[in-house]
């Protein structure tokens, strides 16, 4: 078992930073994982970890041990390609064994492991086809049985289920965790889609722009985004902005916009508001209620103008004096547009973000 | 460049045993074969007395032979001459023979301007021809199509020096067409003989149109067709279509087509030298070509060559150069060694109205019936009496063929074209997969320069590169094993090498291309060092592209003439296939017969057929290659 640290690492291709000064440790054991959108430098930074690209600043640890000029071959990983990677000319018994044999293991012993990994990817009988001649979700196991036969330091996964459809993602990527805990090898894991990485990971790295943006527990990143980033990639929101015209002493900051004022809590006590600011509220959907919470809650109040049929909830909009507020109803809670609304959040399920986290809303429209 | 240590890091690191190998195969035989020999040459004809100077060239445009403007001679001439001719009842009578000579006398612009006018004039030819064909075979469906399509490709199988000969003796005085015009249909008093630079811009347009058809054709399947229902759906269609769509689209295609014409022609020696044995010497050879090959061929020794010699070709080199550039801002060097890829969709094929259908037929069927003649000719010759029996061929006979493993030196030149061609495979593969590996996948600087060099000598006439070897190894390996003088088989294999190396390094570069690099990064991840990784992925993956490669540079190597005939003359008894056929056709007489010639490039044509069908079927994709 191996941890992983990285060190100041930053990575340019040319103008682009695809990796910008990054520090973390992942530990023995551990599900790791990149998470963000394309182009944030997650594939490199893993790339950087395999040994693929030469950071251009910075140091890579194995078990404390410095590996930043040591070449791939040496570094004993193994790594799941997004596009699988499988030698065309080789069967799936000799794609498996190959780094076997680099290691010089006894034939027998080469056979024995490569039917256990069989074994264990469930793709006993198959090990005579070639790589054409298999699902993609085959190809896939075989690439992960490929990794896993020679027992890495660390196992790294760079999107490997973004070619397969919906259904089969969903059963692969238990089936990795459910592999990954039975061996308890530190894996690194890179995907852009986030209840991809909510599901799988022990640990989940949020990147944007070759920067990391939090690093935490998938539940921790959720509901305690840092920043608005986090908070806007991660799950839907609302996104107001307004005027701070109260703090409390507790930590209650208070926002205004159009005659509106709504109540909530900064992401962390290291981070400083001062009245008369500009500021960012975001209000996760499923943290409304139609009726009146027992905690202290900020009241909605506006006309429905878009109604949607989700399956296990309802999104319903509601127009609050020209900004609108995206609520999860109860799929048996009736509702008709033109209605009025009144919805509730609680003033600690709304997080309010200095004015400068704007420019990193991924995708959100700030109201 | 300034290196800081973090930079030598990862030099040391991209810098691997492999690729140490690689670069140094790959550097050294281009720079020893390439660089040095041209160097030779520009130093030889840019130095006067040990200093700068451009002497050579002052005397090469001041020389009346050179340089002729304006040109003398009329283009078109009458020439009347009475003859007594025998009645059949008897009398004798003076009857006027009248000859129209097209050619003969002139223009001649001397040789420089000469070769300039012949090139330019071909290039246009082979461009107009080139195009239509390509647009009518990439748009249209009509009957017989496929059998135009093989039609089409007929001259480019290469019979240096024959095909020419087989125009000469159709154009001549006593020739067929005469024969048609004349006597059997009496269309005309005049016997019409075409002969000097007009007779060599249609040798050189026949064998050369079709690569600027080649080129034309990729260029029209691989435009996206909804760029052009784009265009129609906005009310744009006929020519307008065609000029502000298609043909800026196809332009690429045309440069690279019509740049190639341009130095092909250039350079060529065969229509001169083919012309020449038909005719005798005349305007036909008053070319830059003939004029640095009859240098050399007469000298014995470097000293009684004419420095101004150098200096012409240093010319050829320049303008070869400088067409090249002109057109480097449409086309990358990479397009220039293969032409076709396929479409990747169905492209737009319509079929013609009646009025269309016979545009397209009176076009076509004149073109492949002139265009495949010479070859149809040489075939011909080879077994017929053809070749003494005047107009047309009196009976069939295997003389000719069976010479072919009979006649001693003929089977000798075979045996030498077969070594060297064989040798320099093994040159092409090890040079050619070590610069294509380079340039696709490592990161290291000057990688630019390796596959310049790797691709460039498509673009340099082989006159040039004879001449540099004569001047750089003949000097510097003076009475050494690899004297060109003595010995020069061994240089034959590495100017076959150098020259045809971009066939290689293309399919090679093409094949890397098309494999992802992650199939080599995963063997790396999984413990393979990069020497370990190309043996036992990157060479199984590419043996198609390698081995399909390998076969054509092998038979272009059989059919290679400017370098073959330079430095295979300098001893006959290693001379290669194309030197005993200029032997035959033009130098002397002695050696054999002109059938022999033309049963050698009936050799040369098969093995080219064979070649093209095998490499096409291991590379699974159409893919055209030039063989010139």
């Amino acid at each position: 078992m191996v941890n992983v640290r990285l060190e100041r690492v930053t990575k340019k291709f040319g103008e682009v930073v695809a990796a910008d000064n990054i520090t973390l440790e992942i530990k023995h054991g551990e599900f790791f994982t990149f998470l963000g959108p394309s182009g944030c430098g997650k594939t490199t930074t893993l790339r950087i970890i395999a040994g693929l690209e030469m950071p251009d600043e910075g140091k890579v640890f194995f078990n404390e041990k410095d590996v930043t000029n040591d070449p791939p071959y040496k570094r004993n990983t193994g790594m799941v390609f997004q596009n699988y990677a499988l030698w065309p000319h080789m069967t799936v018994f000799d794609n498996i064994a190959y780094g076997l044999k680099i290691r010089r293991l006894p034939k027998e012993e080469i056979r024995r492991k490569v039917y256990e990994v069989l074994e264990l990817v469930k793709l006993r009988g198959l090990e005579n086809r070639y790589p054409t001649q298999l699902s993609g979700g085959q190809q896939q196991r075989v690439a992960l049985a490929r990794a896993l036969v020679i027992e890495p330091a660390v196992l790294l996964l760079d999107e490997p289920l973004s070619n397969l459809d919906a259904k089969l993602r969903i059963e692969m990527r238990e089936e990795i965790k459910r592999i990954q805990k039975k061996l308890g090898i530190t894996t690194i894991y890179v995907t852009h889609d986030q209840e991809e990485a909510m599901v799988i990971s022990d640990r989940i790295a949020v990147m944007n722009q070759g920067r990391i943006m939090q690093v935490g527990l998938p539940k921790e990143l959720y509901k305690h985004p840092r920043n608005l980033f986090v908070a806007s990639f991660l799950g839907r929101c609302t996104i107001v902005s307004g005027k701070v015209i109260d703090i409390s002493p507790e930590g209650y900051v208070t926002i205004a916009f159009n005659g509106t004022k709504i109540v909530g809590i900064l992401p962390s006590r290291d981070i400083k508001i001062t009245e008369g600011e500009k500021a960012i509220a975001v209000m996760r959907p499923e943290d409304f209620t139609v009726e009146k919470p027992r905690k202290n809650a900020n009241v909605i109040k506006g006309v429905v103008d878009w109604i949607s049929y989700v399956g296990p909830y309802t999104e319903v909009r509601i127009n609050a004096n020209g900004r609108r507020f995206l609520i999860n109803v109860d799929p048996d809670f009736k509702v008709s547009i033109g209605a009025e609304l009144q919805a509730y959040i609680p003033y600690d399920e709304t997080i309010v973000f200095p004015p400068g986290e704007a420019e990193t809303a991924y995708r959100a429209e700030i109201q | 460049m300034k290196l800081s240590s973090k930079d030598i890091a990862r030099l040391k690191r991209e810098l691997d045993k492999l690729t140490l190998v690689q670069l140094i195969i790959a550097l050294t035989i281009l720079t020893i074969f390439l660089i040095i020999p041209i160097a030779s040459l520009l130093g030889k004809a840019f130095i006067y007395e040990n200093t700068l100077s451009l002497k050579y060239f002052e005397e090469a445009f001041l020389s009346p032979g050179m340089v002729k403007f304006p040109p003398t001679g009329a283009m078109v001439e009458v020439i009347e001459r009475h003859k007594f001719v025998t009645l059949p009842n008897g009398t004798r009578i003076l009857k006027p023979l009248k000859t129209l000579y097209i050619g003969g006398k002139g223009p001649d612009f001397g040789y420089i301007l000469n070769s300039i006018f012949v090139s330019t004039s071909v290039m246009i030819f082979a461009s107009i021809l080139g195009l239509i064909a390509a647009f009518i075979m990439a748009r249209y469906e009509f009957p017989g199509k496929n059998i135009f399509r093989v039609l089409l490709m007929i001259p480019l199988l290469a019979t240096p020096f024959v095909n020419a000969y087989v125009i000469g003796k159709v154009i001549g005085p006593g020739g067929l067409l005469n024969y048609i015009l004349k006597d059997l249909l009496h269309l005309t008093d005049y016997t019409i003989v075409i002969i000097g630079l007009p007779a060599v811009i249609l040798v050189q347009t026949l064998s050369f149109f079709p690569i600027v058809y080649l080129n034309m054709l990729s260029s029209f399947i691989n435009i996206d067709p909804s760029l052009e229902e784009q265009a129609e759906n906005m009310g744009a269609h006929g020519f307008k279509l065609f000029r502000t769509v298609t043909l800026p689209l196809a332009l690429p295609g045309l440069a690279a087509g019509a740049t190639l014409v341009f130095i092909f022609s250039l350079e060529d020696l065969g229509a001169p030298i083919g012309l020449s044995g038909a005719f005798g010497t005349g305007l036909h050879s008053r070319l830059m070509s003939f004029y640095v090959y009859e240098e050399f061929r007469k000298a014995m020794t470097l000293e009684q060559v004419h420095p101004v010699t150098y200096a012409v070709a240093v010319l050829m080199l320049g303008l070869a150069a400088v067409a090249f550039l002109s057109i480097k801002k449409y086309v990358t060097l990479k397009q220039y060694a293969m032409l076709a890829k396929g479409g990747r969709w169905s492209p737009r094929v319509r079929k013609p109205g009646i009025k269309g259908l016979l545009a397209i037929y009176l076009f076509l069927v004149p073109l492949v019936i002139v265009a495949s003649f010479p070859q149809l000719g040489v075939v011909t010759l080879a077994i017929t009496d053809w070749a003494i029996s005047g107009v047309l061929p009196t009976k069939l006979t295997g003389e000719f063929l069976m010479a072919l493993v009979t006649k001693s030196d003929v089977v000798q030149a075979i045996r030498n074209s077969l070594t060297y061609a064989s040798l320099a495979i093994i040159v092409i593969v090890l040079t050619g997969t070590s610069a294509a590996y380079i340039v696709a996948r490592r990161d290291i600087p000057g990688k630019d320069i390796i596959d310049l060099l790797a691709t460039i000598p498509i673009a340099i006439p082989g006159i040039i590169v004879a001449v540099g070897y004569l001047l750089f190894f003949g000097t510097v390996f003076s009475n050494t094993s690899i004297d060109p003088f003595i010995n020069p088989g061994l240089l034959l294999i590495f100017s076959y090498s150098v020259r045809r190396l971009p066939f290689t390094t293309r399919a090679v570069f093409a094949g890397l291309q098309q494999t992802h690099v992650s199939l080599e990064e995963a063997a790396e991840t999984l413990g393979a060092s990069r020497t370990r990784t190309f043996f036992t992925i990157v060479i199984p993956l590419l043996a198609a592209n390698i081995i399909g490669g390998a076969i054509l540079a092998f038979v272009y190597s059989m059919s290679e003439v400017s370098t073959s005939v330079i430095l295979g003359s300098r001893n006959p008894a290693q001379g290669p296939i194309t030197f005993l056929m200029s032997q035959v056709i033009y130098a002397s007489a002695a050696v054999g017969t002109v059938s022999i010639a033309a049963a050698l490039g009936v050799l040369l044509m098969t093995l080219q057929i064979i070649a093209i069908t095998v490499s096409n079927y291991i590379l699974k994709q159409r893919v055209a290659f030039l063989g010139v």
